[in-house]
């Protein structure tokens, strides 16, 4: 073999690892949202059961279309703002680069892991609007959501020339910010509109427990979100094949994949024992901890201690549980699967605790070293690209009366008024 | 080699290699299909919601 066959040999491999890796994430990212189905299924009193499995069978088919359509156009031509580049025609729908290219074995897997990314935020979303969401609503602010904020955030935020990254060093390797911090604020924006679940609360004031028809679903369901998440985080790095030898982080610096195991299974081991001690052993909160944990380590997943992560991932465990309760005594809210503070909260905490911890880090190229003060304008930033859209679109609609599904179905259930059917006999 | 039979039997000198790829009007057409499915469904479905909801007034 000549050194320029072995070059070829070499570079055909490399890409075709890199393929094969992110078609493999992609793979282990959709059992994020059997698991966000099982859970919310399992969270739905029996008869909203299937309308709510529906949604979220609903929100993954229609974002894979939008994204192909406009977010990953979003996603390249808007990092400077909102004025986009001129890609000359690159990343639309009806040019060559967004179907099979024989020179391009990229372009494709990237979207895809991204298309998850966007999927996993609308399922975010829909934990929190369960049981009294019009369906055709949902579809529309999840579209909204997956394919178009969020992925504004992403440019941002993750674009290597974002304008977060390039001008304050914002650093969110695995999203805390740009995915959870975004999808939990938009949802808390939509809640506010979309208004509490018929008897959740009553005249005087004080909250009811509308407990779930089915735990076992929610049990299985979270823990399936958790082996997903590995996919997802996974795929936040870039396999950077033969040209620069290895992985790098979004933005282009040195990363390696055990990094992002080591703090991924401290932080969730954090999050679950300090949920634990705070909820008092309740299993759900546990799990939803394990969540929080994750994502309070997801911003410098390839720069923590260990040890640090699990601290941080307790932190965050701990501090979902008052948040919630705040957050539905104070705005009387209805969050029946607490995801505002799962994501919104912890990812704020996460975001803010490479500032506080982290500072310094060198970044790739001429991208500023991380600090606190990028991390908080990066923090200001997500919170509002997920608040307002959610907001002011819900806002809309519900003047429109395309919400919330009227009290006289929700009494009737969901299910049966509109699809005729029931969860199980 | 982008329509079927091709007018040549060989992928020489291929690089996007779907259907239609040398006809930009002919992908914004599929586009424009693809907006218009998912714009109908979401129409289709709010209508079905209103209905129902007339239907189960008491």
């Amino acid at each position: 073999m000549t050194l320029e066959e072995l070059e070829v040999f070499v570079t055909t491999q490399a890409n075709v690892g890199m393929e094969a890796y992110y078609w493999w994430c992609t793979a282990l990212m959709i059992t994020i949202h059997v698991g966000f189905l099982m859970y919310e299924v399992g969270a739905s009193r029996f008869k909203n059961a299937v309308s709510s499995g529906v949604k979220n069978l609903l929100a993954f088919a229609f974002m894979i279309p939008t994204f192909w359509l406009f977010g990953w156009y979003i996603y390249l031509a808007f990092p400077g703002g909102f004025t986009p580049i001129d890609l000359e025609g690159y990343g639309t729908p009806w040019n060559v680069s967004m179907g099979p290219m024989l020179s391009d074995q990229a372009t494709g897997v990237f979207w895809a892991a991204f298309t998850l990314f966007a999927c996993t935020t609308a399922s975010v979303f829909s934990g929190a609007v369960i049981e009294r969401i019009r369906i055709s609503a949902f579809v529309f602010l999840a579209t909204v959501l997956g394919s178009v904020a969020w992925i504004l955030g992403a440019a941002w935020g993750w674009h290597p020339d974002g304008w977060l990254v390039t001008q304050f060093g914002y650093h969110d390797v695995a999203a805390a910010g740009v995915v959870h911090m975004i999808a939990g604020w938009f949802a808390f924006g939509v809640v506010l509109n979309l208004g509490p679940r018929v008897g959740k609360y009553n005249s005087d004031g004080s909250m009811n427990e509308l407990e779930g028809h089915d735990l076992r679903f929610s049990f299985v369901g979270l823990l399936m979100i958790i082996v997903g998440f590995f996919g997802f985080l996974g795929g936040c790095l870039i396999w950077a094949g033969a040209d620069f030898g290895g992985w790098v982080n979004i933005y282009g610096a040195p990363a390696t994949l055990s990094s992002f195991v080591f703090n991924t299974l401290m932080g969730l081991a954090g999050g679950m024992i300090g949920a634990f001690w705070m909820s008092k052993g309740n299993p759900f909160w546990m799990m939803s901890g394990g969540l929080a944990g994750i994502f309070s380590c997801a911003s410098g997943l390839d720069v923590w201690y260990p040890g640090l992560a699990f601290v941080l991932g307790f932190v965050g465990g701990v501090i979902i549980i008052p948040a919630n309760d705040f957050l539905h005594r104070v705005f009387k809210i209805d969050d029946p699967v607490g995801a505002i503070s799962v994501h919104g909260v912890a990812g704020i905490w996460g975001v803010l605790a490479m500032g506080i911890f982290a500072s310094g880090f060198p970044a790739a190229g001429d991208i500023p070293a991380s600090s606190f003060s990028g991390q908080l304008v990066g923090c200001i930033v997500m919170f509002l690209v997920g608040f307002v859209p959610g907001y002011g679109l819900s806002f809309i609609m519900k003047m429109m009366d395309w919400l919330r599904v009227p009290d006289h179905v929700q009494e009737a259930g969901i299910d049966s008024a509109e699809l005729g059917l029931r969860a199980h006999t | 080699m982008n329509s079927w039979p091709g007018p040549e039997n060989s992928w020489e000198g291929v690089d996007a290699y779907f259907t239609s790829a040398d006809s930009e009007g002919t992908l914004i057409f599929w586009t424009l299909v693809v907006i218009a499915i998912l714009i109908f469904v979401t129409w289709s479905g709010a209508r079905h919601e209103s209905d129902t909801s007339k239907n189960t007034k008491k």
